[in-house]
């Protein structure tokens, strides 16, 4: 108790020296005048009483160095009293202390910036209680991947399993029109099972969440909305409670409002009951809907995966005709969250560490320009008395003070990232967790910060543990400063690695700019240019059957297509590149039984579909209008036939038209003609008959391959619950100058329908490729970081070399050398060095592009063409690092040289 | 005088301990002074080993110190035993007797039995 106590004190005491020294002469002075006195008392003379005093103290320097020794920490204080001396010695030596500082500032700052995402995504546990034992439930089926869940499954699985304390159900989040007074805008809703909140174990911040009995009706008009969307609709008012929310023309009531730290599903604004009822679930077959659950303690994903596989297996055999091939997929939900971000963020994290590694080489290169400089200082203080060690703490304590401060400016730039990355959805990541700079993060740069200024001066205080007194106070004499040979490898050794690691970022970058010059050159399918695209979404209350709704959709066409500077509108259930539904067909007499498990797209659009795309016809006709019609009628004979009876057989008379695309045509039909061949899906007999052959579409993305497509009559897609409709224009006019034209025309019509996701389709396709250019861009600087502080290096080392050889130049000049002799010595050094590098560093990107490899699309890791290019980019720039040295070397006068001595 | 002896290590704290105890409130010179009656004289207590041991006592928080004015009209640093400062001198009183009799066993004319 007491020792720590002291040893508290003591820390506190290493400060304020001053004031404690007075005290103590005080002190001391007291207690000699009191035994002066004494003594005097004893009758001494006034010197003998003098003598005896002092005599009796025992020496009063050794006394004050014992209470000072005493009352601080000597370690401390040798550290203070280091920085001090370094910070002294740095601003002594401002140029190089500013480049130092700064070149650490942009490696230090950059990683904090690059960490502070990994923190927030991979690292940090999900804000939910009990995080680890959260899963993500999915159904798989014959063709790979995961699927969303059929809703009668869903409940027997809820229903049987043992392995999960508890599960929920939820949408995919989707638009919704709220209006809020005059304007609709758009709204993300989510529906879910009331037992969503307790799964993740997040309670709201303000009233309550969904009851059970609200999931048992589709007329449940409650909502509970997130943190952001409080804010944004409602400032963040008390009273929201009271308000009512009109989504779709419906009002609702808000019934709580969940805290901020709840972001999932992502982009979700406002949650919404979720219809369990038998209706609501739809049926077997139907892959909707999503799931989590909980683990009870001691399961794992493992044993959950397989008990939920048995179940799986128990309905297909109860129900073959939905349920075939139906299995069970268990993901932990972190993996499921951050998965697909974990490699570019880990590649991303590697290459900042590269760049501060090079900004290391580069400080440990000027460090050793300069500390050759200081050998006469630190020779004399060796020979002062100061030992190795006690030379290298302060070396490295100046290393580190510099490093600190490199990391002081560092996170000033490192939080302006963060603050501009936070809410900017151009980084394409998760956003469970905010990006901030938390103490995790902090700690990490302190560490790195100390880490880095050992490693970088760890050359020059080798370097000083190495030196020969004697020789170097000899050299001092002779007032010529001879750099050690060890200094000038080691300089050397430091460029190569400088020119290695940024000729590999540089390869990684370039192979990055390949990959996604190719995505941004890829055959999507459609022209993209003049094309503007939102999406509209019908109430069911207000646009109740087929009619209702087509007549709407036929009137934005109508209004749209003869507005100025607009010559094609167009509406589908899909665009391009975003997904969409898909499912199986069935071809009858097929021959080849893999075709079964081929997953086909569907779309449903109106004839201007095309046209407005530039999808090109191969063959056969597009929609008519009597296909349109026939298709509406049929589909609502289907509707109320299913009302009546839900295993009603679609009556044997009715056959769809459908076009399919070139991919879907060669698939199925490779030897023949496509047109006029029927196929059915897998659990009906109504035929769809081919009436047309267009151009392929990427479906899923820029980097996917086209799948089999089919296009449907937009008014199949009519008349069920709410109607969707990504709406297509095509214009001769720029597209964003269109926004307010058509903008008005969809207000004129039902101002109550919110404008849903406006864009171009240009931006629809870069919004695809985001995460690359994301990618692309970071990499892109990380390896110019790399480059410029390589070619500092470079030209610090030549630089340094010429100032040493002047005399020597200056001796060969005056012998006659010519001037591109003196160039060869210059060029030839820089020659080597930087030929050393880049073998190294072609070496190196062999190795490591491989951990690139999933992040290339259209070129492999060992792109000939890219390295060719990157090491000319080096060489170049190497020899613009040389052009200044070598100038400078090339006008030594002989005669200012020799008079060096 | 010349044959002096200097304090001890370890023994410097409970003597200055003690010697509050039994004084009160006391400055430097006063505890030094009293140190070397007690000893008769055969202890010399300088500047050097007093003051460094008196600060330490003051950092573990067994004294405590205030500036006030000697018998002479002199301002002072006045120490003084605090609470923690006389449960310090019991235990260590009690520490010291133990140690020395165990001590006395061995250079007993006896021996260690």
């Amino acid at each position: 108790m007491g020792a720590l106590r002291a040893i508290l004190i003591r820390i506190t005491g290493t400060f304020g020296g001053r004031r404690r020294r007075a005290a103590m002469e005080e002190e001391f002075r007291a207690h000699l005048q009191m035994d002066y006195e004494e003594n005097r008392r004893r009758g001494m003379s006034p010197e003998e009483a003098r003598r005896m005093a002092l005599m009796n103290s025992g020496g009063l320097t050794m006394a004050t160095e014992n209470v000072r020794e005493q009352s601080g920490l000597p370690f401390l204080e040798t550290l203070f009293h280091d920085l001090r001396y370094g910070w002294r010695t740095l601003r002594a030596t401002p140029g190089f202390t500013i480049v130092a500082v700064l070149t650490l500032a942009l490696g230090i700052g950059a990683n904090t910036a690059i960490f502070s995402v990994i923190n927030a995504v991979l690292l940090s546990p999900l804000p939910f209680r009990d995080q680890d034992r959260l899963v993500q439930l999915w159904e798989t089926e014959s063709a790979p991947g995961s699927y969303p869940f059929a809703g009668p499954d869903y409940i027997d699985w809820e229903v049987q399993s043992k392995t999960l304390e508890a599960t929920a159900a939820y949408n995919y989040p989707n638009a919704m029109n709220a209006s809020n007074g005059a304007d609709a805008q758009p709204v993300i809703g989510c529906p879910v099972e009331a037992s969503f909140f307790n799964v993740i174990g997040v309670s709201p911040m303000m009233g309550r969440t969904f009851t059970k009995e609200e999931n048992q009706s589709a007329k449940s008009r409650v909502a509970v909305i997130t943190y952001g969307f409080w804010q944004k609709f409602y400032g963040g008012s008390s009273d929201v409670l009271s308000k009512k929310l009109t989504l779709d023309g419906e009002a609702y009531d808000i019934i709580g409002v969940m805290p901020k730290a709840l972001n999932f599903p992502s982009r979700t604004q406002v949650y919404l009951p979720k219809d369990m009822t038998t209706t609501g679930m739809r049926t077997r077959g139907q892959h909707w809907f999503r799931a989590i659950g909980k683990l009870k303690p001691g399961e794992t994903v493992a044993s959950a995966q397989a008990e939920l596989s048995t179940i799986a297996a128990n309905l297909e055999k109860q129900y073959p005709d939905s349920n075939e091939k139906v299995g069970a997929k268990v993901i932990a939900l972190r993996e499921q969250i951050t998965g697909s971000s974990r490699e570019s963020l880990l590649v991303l994290l590697g290459a900042v560490a590269l760049v501060l590694l090079v900004a290391c080489f580069n400080v440990a290169n000027l460090l050793l320009a300069r500390a050759t400089g200081r050998l006469r200082e630190i020779a004399l203080r060796g020979v002062l008395g100061a030992s190795r060690w006690r030379i290298i703490r302060q070396l490295l304590t100046e290393s580190v003070l510099l490093s600190l401060m490199g990391a002081m400016l560092g996170l000033f730039g490192a939080w302006w990232c963060v603050n501009l990355i936070q809410n900017a959805t151009f980084l394409p990541v998760p956003r469970t967790n905010p990006i901030a700079l938390d103490a995790t993060v902090l700690l990490f740069t302190a560490v790195v910060s100390v880490l880095v200024g050992i490693v970088f001066g760890l050359a020059p205080a080798l370097q000083a543990s190495r030196l020969d007194l004697g020789e170097e106070l000899k050299s001092v004499a002779q007032s010529v400063l001879s750099p050690t040979g060890w200094n000038r490898r080691v300089r050397d050794l430091l460029v190569v690695g400088e020119i290695a690691l940024s000729l590999a970022l540089l390869t990684g970058a370039g192979l990055l700019i390949r990959s996604f010059q190719k995505m941004r050159a890829a055959e999507t399918g459609v022209q993209a240019e003049n094309v503007l695209t939102f999406a509209t979404l019908l109430p069911h209350e207000r646009y109740k059957n087929t009619p209702e709704q087509r007549a709407f959709f036929d009137q934005l066409q109508d209004r749209l297509s003869h507005s100025p500077g607009i010559t094609g509108a167009a509406v589908a259930t899909e665009i391009p590149l975003e997904g969409g539904n898909n499912g199986y067909i069935a071809i009858d007499g097929d021959p080849d039984p893999t075709h079964t498990n081929l997953l086909v797209e569907h779309n449903y659009v109106t004839p201007g579909y095309f046209a407005a795309l530039g999808i090109p016809f191969i063959a056969g006709r597009n929609f008519s209008e009597q296909d349109l019609d026939y298709a509406a009628n049929a589909t609502e004979r289907i509707i109320k036939l299913n009302e009546k009876d839900p295993n009603e057989k679609t009556p044997p008379d009715i056959q769809f038209t459908v076009i399919v695309s070139k991919k879907m045509a060669d698939t199925f039909w490779p030897k023949e003609d496509s047109i006029g061949k029927s196929y059915h899906s897998p659990h009906s007999t109504t035929p769809y008959r081919v009436i047309g052959v267009v151009g392929d579409v990427s479906t899923w993305g820029v980097r996917q391959q086209s799948l089999p497509q089919t296009y449907h009559p937009f008014t199949m897609a009519l008349g069920d619950s709410r109607a969707w409709g990504q709406v297509v224009v095509h214009s001769t006019l720029p597209p964003a100058t269109l926004l307010s034209t058509v903008r008005n025309q969809l207000r004129q019509i039902d101002s109550s329908l919110a404008m849903i996701q406006p864009r171009t389709m240009q931006q629809v396709i870069s919004e695809n490729v985001q995460d690359a250019a994301v990618q692309t861009w970071l990499l892109g600087s990380f390896a110019a970081l790399a480059l410029l502080l390589a070619a500092v290096g470079l030209y610090s080392v030549l630089s340094y070399l010429v100032t040493q050889r002047t005399r020597e130049i200056g001796i060969r000049m005056a012998l006659g050398a010519q001037q591109n002799h003196v160039l060869k010595l210059v060029m030839g050094h820089a020659g080597t060095l930087t030929a050393m590098g880049i073998v190294a560093g072609v070496i190196g990107s062999l190795l490591l592009t491989r951990f690139l490899q999933s992040l290339l699309f259209g070129v492999t890791g060992r792109d000939p063409l890219t390295l060719a290019a990157v090491v000319a980019v080096l060489a170049l720039v190497a020899l613009i690092a040389c052009y200044v040295p070598v100038r400078r070397a090339m006008k030594v006068d002989p005669l200012v040289a020799l008079r060096y001595e | 005088m010349g044959n002096k002896t200097d304090v001890w290590q370890g023994t410097l704290a409970l003597m200055i301990l003690k010697t509050l105890e039994s004084m009160g409130a006391q400055h430097g010179y006063g505890i030094a002074r009293r140190i070397e009656q007690i000893s008769g004289d055969q202890l010399q207590v300088n500047y050097g080993t007093l003051y460094p041991a008196l600060l330490k006592l003051e950092q573990e928080g067994y004294v405590d110190s205030d500036w006030g004015v000697s018998d002479n009209n002199r301002r002072a640093r006045y120490y003084r035993l605090t609470r923690a400062g006389k449960q310090q001198v019991k235990k260590e009183t009690r520490d010291w007797e133990q140690a020395t009799a165990i001590l006395a066993r061995f250079l007993s004319p006896e021996g260690p039995a």
